[in-house]
């Protein structure tokens, strides 16, 4: 990148299943103050600019972007609103300050998931209203239609999937902040309710309330901010076509794609040999091996397989989603990805407690905007 | 300076319920609306083609996604195909159990690339399978509004 851009501070709030004593507002504040105390900073004196992400129907109000500067110092400041998913938002923050013309920038997203109560709704309304909204089916159809085709396509099995779901769910007991951890066994997620078949109930994540913010900083500004600032090496963003009858359903083409732009960005030409661990969206539990594929991380249709030998388990050879993940933190709506930017900033500090990786030095973090989108984002992270 | 007090009570915890009633106008477009028109008046597909990357657009649109040209071939597509991928699905928009859970499929056209997502019927969720033949169900001819619930169904051929 033309200038060196370094995570200086983080903070959080959450992640419970519900949090009926703040605001949306106030889990944001909560969090800010968190990331502020953290990098050394002073929003109302030191912070140059202000990203945050979210959705106006997740938010329950119309043009959301009026309701964040307060909370976040951000009063008469550069203010930037994305409606897209976290990682998204990260990538604006990091742009911004490579233009030059800012040397702190803060990231911001959140969820108050609890107070949504028509949820599907919301995503049905995300399906094209011409031709898929008037068939007023349960948007989790669409995660199980691409289940389906990528468990034909590579061979995957549903054991391997529930796999995911026994690891990520056990890897969140070990998190503080994982509001889902639970042990449960391989057979406990093939034998749960079928939401979409061959999609399970347990393989879908829950919700969590929650705020993340990051604070950003270009390089000289970081090395004086912090001992430890955590490097972005490069970011990539990328959309597939909008069309269910166009997309390709057993393959996640946005992943491979933004994987590329990432690894590209970072001078990372042998993504599994370089990078030490990720943390990859698992919004319904395929979707982490699809992704793990897609990323170049394994070769297509050996995710599974790679799982349930525990390759990469907490202590396996490639540990995916140590924090437990969507599956294990609940899924923190437009901040997910941000989630996983923040266990993979924890880890490269070695702040992971009893989850820590040994000799973590890069990581990657993917997001993805959930059904029904083809939008992804990557971001390389290191020491 | 951080959050100094906590509600400590559950019962302290106020919130208050509202809604956001949303209506909106949704343009078929002029792609779609030669589509539906079809469906209406005569019970058949019509998709656009892209000559050049010869990709056959169902449902069409004006454009082509890789070469960004105008589309203004078209033509007739069977109604007819076989099941991309499919699922049963158990819950309603409410999150609620269904009582009869339904079959959604994504059916690929013979005469296309692309095709419909809709509903599966005339058949028991155990009995589908990857690249069942299948056929579209159209609505009685003064039934239908031209929309895409003028299609019921597709079923087994």
């Amino acid at each position: 990148m033309i200038r060196d851009v370094a995570i200086v501070g983080a903070g959080w709030s959450g992640f419970r299943s519900i949090t009926p004593e703040l605001s949306h507002k106030e889990l944001m504040y909560d969090a800010a103050v968190r990331a502020y105390e953290d990098a050394g900073v002073d929003p109302r004196r030191d912070i140059d600019t202000f990203v945050t992400v979210g959705e106006d129907y997740h938010e329950g109000i119309s043009i959301f972007d009026e309701y964040v500067p307060d909370q976040l110092g951000a009063v008469q400041r550069p203010v930037q609103s994305i409606a897209g998913e976290g990682i998204q938002g990260l990538a604006a923050a990091v742009m911004q300050i490579l233009t030059g013309r800012f040397d702190i920038a803060v990231v911001e997203g959140h969820s108050k998931a609890s107070n949504i109560l028509t949820l599907p709704y919301i995503l049905a309304f995300a399906m094209d209203p011409v031709f898929n909204r008037p068939l007023g089916v349960h948007p989790y159809a669409i995660a199980g239609m691409e289940m389906l085709r990528y468990l034909a396509e590579t061979a995957t099995t549903p054991e391997e999937c529930a796999a995911v779901v026994a690891k990520n769910r056990s890897n969140a007991l070990f998190n503080p902040l994982a509001g889902h951890g639970a042990s449960i066994s391989i057979d406990d997620v093939l034998t749960a309710e079928p939401i979409a078949e061959p999609l399970s109930r347990l393989e879908c994540a829950g919700h969590s309330d929650g705020s993340v913010v990051f604070v950003l900083a270009a390089g000289e500004t970081a090395r004086v901010l912090s001992d430890h600032p955590i490097w972005i090496r490069g970011v990539g963003w990328a959309n597939d076509t909008f069309w269910l009858e166009s997309r390709p359903w057993g393959d996640a083409r946005y992943a491979r794609a933004a994987g590329e732009m990432a690894f590209r960005t970072a001078g990372i030409k042998s993504p599994a040999k370089e990078i030490d661990f990720a943390e990859i969206d698992d919004t319904f539990a395929y979707k982490e091996l699809q992704h793990l594929e897609a990323l170049g991380f394994c070769s297509r249709g050996s995710a599974g397989e790679w799982t349930l030998e525990g390759g990469t388990a907490l202590g396996g050879e490639f540990p995916v989603n140590p924090s437990g993940g969507a599956l294990g933190e609940g899924h923190l709506l437009d901040a997910t990805g941000l989630a996983r930017v923040l266990e993979v900033v924890l880890q490269l500090r070695g702040q992971a407690g009893q989850r820590q990786i040994d000799a973590a030095e890069v990581g990657l973090a993917f997001g993805w905007r959930g059904v029904p989108t083809t939008a992804g984002a990557a971001v390389v992270l290191s020491n | 300076m951080s959050l100094l007090h906590r509600i400590e009570h559950p019962d302290d915890a106020l919130n208050w319920h509202g809604d956001m009633p949303t209506e909106g106008r949704y343009t078929a477009g002029i792609a779609g609306e030669r589509f539906f028109r079809e469906i209406k008046e005569k019970g058949q597909f019509l998709a656009t083609v892209c000559l050049d990357c010869d990709i056959t657009y169902m449902p069409p649109r004006l454009y082509c996604e890789e070469c960004f040209s105008h589309l203004d071939e078209w033509v007739e597509v069977g109604s007819w195909g076989h099941v991309h991928t499919f699922t049963v699905v158990h819950r309603d928009l409410d999150n609620e159990p269904l009582s009869e859970p339904r079959i959604l499929a994504f059916v690929t056209l013979d005469d296309a690339d692309g095709g419909l997502v809709h509903y599966l019927d005339e058949i028991e969720p155990e009995d589908v399978y990857l690249g069942m033949r299948v056929e579209a169900v159209f609505r009685a001819e003064d039934e239908r509004q031209g929309s895409i619930s003028d299609i019921e169904y597709f079923r087994p051929v």
